[in-house]
């Protein structure tokens, strides 16, 4: 099990894709410790490229990024030591044939044989995925896969992880499960989640990143849980109906 | 009707080579890459026969050496940020007119020594004993390969980004992934054809993908399927005087119209 209180410090982190604008400048966050934080945005906010760039995937223009106090800008398999990463579904392949035991067996390190299955099943188990883990990829619902690819991450045993829109691809009954796991994991470990829907993980966070194009707001769900902060992210599609804030749109 | 051992061990060898490679092609959406391979790989037969009469040494050496560095510069092209597409087309553009300058010249050049109609072709009768040892050996080193990087490769190809924060090194498994296929291509050109390596190369991955319930039966399914449509392929050539490669292709596509009947899978 990994040791010590997990940390996340991006300095001055500006980002564009060659020839386009910048998605973002000179932006700075400083988390610790463990829970589940939220990276909130609507869809082409950038927050698939904020996590790359936290996991070193890609290197920004200018900034630096530091997990656990280590220097990982740019640099995937340094920052893989400290932060494992659950994908999109959408960026998975799932007509390879692969089953849901052999990606978890792959990701874990130190074990061989027997005792890699044997510690393959007992992840897969810990995330209630045993039932369906030896079908293949293609074979599984939204929400199976989410739990194997969790599982993939867990095998990793890093003290961050780092989930990109989680919930999307998976019904309703199946994200409810999600936030409970996910919630269970934020227990040990900073677990890291983006996702456009503003009430999903709100209840659950013990802190709220506003992002769109950039770092709008950061504070707890309380303090982020306001029609100012949220129409920060999502525009004027935010409204107050019956005292409840919704996004249209 | 005459059977001679060498052409059994050609066609086996080239078929468990080339499908013992197809699920990492596969995996590695490197498709582009395996149907333009042939191009280089004729453009290196022919450069080696240059090479070897004018330097000296065996053409089957020069032909590999030859044939790396427009692979590797594909692989670079794409790694720079150039698309599949582009990169492909440039490729194919430089391997095709170079390959066709090339065999001109060595066909108007070197008649009486070179037949190059067995590297579009494919000949695998006309195989000696050294044919027959290269496609054993080629074999034994694509099956190795296969079983050494599948996981990888099917995990790169699952999911790259998970795979870099691994600690797998993407770009170097592109490279040596790209090295190999030449390799093996160029190797094994005449025994199975231009033509034809097209179909060996990226056919029975698609049959295995489709059947195959787990990793090791995407391998499996891929390599023992190619055997049998080379067995058959070469039976049925033999019987009815036909081209051993097409024989083998048609069969190997009869195996996959076969697989899709089945269903399942991707």
């Amino acid at each position: 099990m990994h040791e010590g209180r997990p940390s996340l410090r991006v300095e001055d982190l500006t980002f564009a894709y060659a020839g386009e604008e910048h998605v973002l400048e000179g932006e700075n966050l400083e988390v610790e410790g463990a829970g589940l934080v939220t990276v909130l945005g609507p869809n082409g906010a950038g927050k698939t490229t904020f996590f790359k760039l936290i996991l070193g995937l890609l290197k920004p223009l200018r900034g630096r990024v530091y997990l656990n106090g280590e220097d990982v800008t740019g640099d995937p398999a340094r920052a893989g030591v400290h932060a494992s990463f659950v994908p999109q579904l959408s960026a998975v392949r799932k007509d390879l044939p692969a089953t849901g035991v052999e990606v978890v067996e792959w990701a874990l390190r130190g074990y061989s044989g027997e005792e890699r299955r044997r510690r393959a099943l007992e992840i897969l188990r810990s995330v209630g995925a045993e039932g369906f883990a030896g079908k293949r990829l293609s074979s599984m619902s939204g929400g199976q896969l989410q739990r194997v690819l969790i599982a993939r991450a867990l095998a990793r045993d890093t003290p961050i992880l780092v989930l990109d829109e989680p919930f999307s691809g998976v019904d309703p009954r199946g994200r409810e499960e999600l936030v409970e796991l996910l919630s269970k994991l934020a227990e040990s470990r900073m677990v890291l989640v983006s996702t456009h829907d503003p009430v999903l993980t709100l209840k659950r966070s013990r802190l709220v990143v506003v992002f769109n194009r950039g770092i709008r707001a950061v504070g707890t769900p309380d303090e982020v849980y306001e029609l100012e902060m949220l129409r920060k992210a999502y525009g004027p599609g935010v409204l107050v109906i019956e005292k409840c804030l919704h996004v249209i749109g | 009707m005459y059977l001679d051992p060498r052409w059994f061990a050609v066609m086996l060898g080239s078929a468990a080579a080339f499908s013992a490679l197809s699920p990492l092609v596969y995996a590695r959406r490197f498709n582009f890459f395996a149907a333009s391979l042939p191009h280089a790989a004729l453009l290196a037969a022919a450069l080696g026969y240059v090479a070897a009469a004018l330097l000296g040494g065996s053409p089957a050496a020069w032909a590999v050496l030859l044939s790396l560095p427009p692979s590797l510069l594909l692989v670079l092209l794409l790694h720079k940020g150039v698309s599949e597409d582009s990169a492909t087309s440039a490729f194919v553009a430089f391997t095709t007119s170079a390959g066709v300058a090339a065999v001109y010249y060595v066909l108007t050049s070197f008649p009486a020594r070179v037949s190059l109609w067995s590297y579009i072709l494919g000949d695998p009768l006309l195989a000696g004993w050294e044919d027959a040892a290269l496609a054993v050996a080629v074999a034994a080193l694509s099956i190795a390969a296969s079983l050494l990087l599948l996981q990888k490769e099917v995990s790169i190809g699952l999911d790259s980004d998970f795979s870099s924060l691994s600690g797998i090194r993407v770009k170097l498994h592109d490279y040596a992934l790209a090295a190999l296929l030449t390799l093996v291509s160029v190797s094994l050109l005449r025994a199975v054809g231009f033509v034809v390596e097209h179909v060996a190369l990226l056919l029975p991955a698609a049959i295995s993908s489709r059947l195959a319930r787990n990793t090791r039966e995407f391998l499996a399914l891929s390599v023992l399927p190619s055997l049998a449509a080379a067995l058959l392929g070469l039976l049925l050539a033999v019987q009815l005087n036909l081209a051993p490669a097409a024989a083998y292709g048609f069969v190997l596509l009869a195996a996959y119209l076969i697989s899709l009947l089945r269903g399942g899978g991707a």
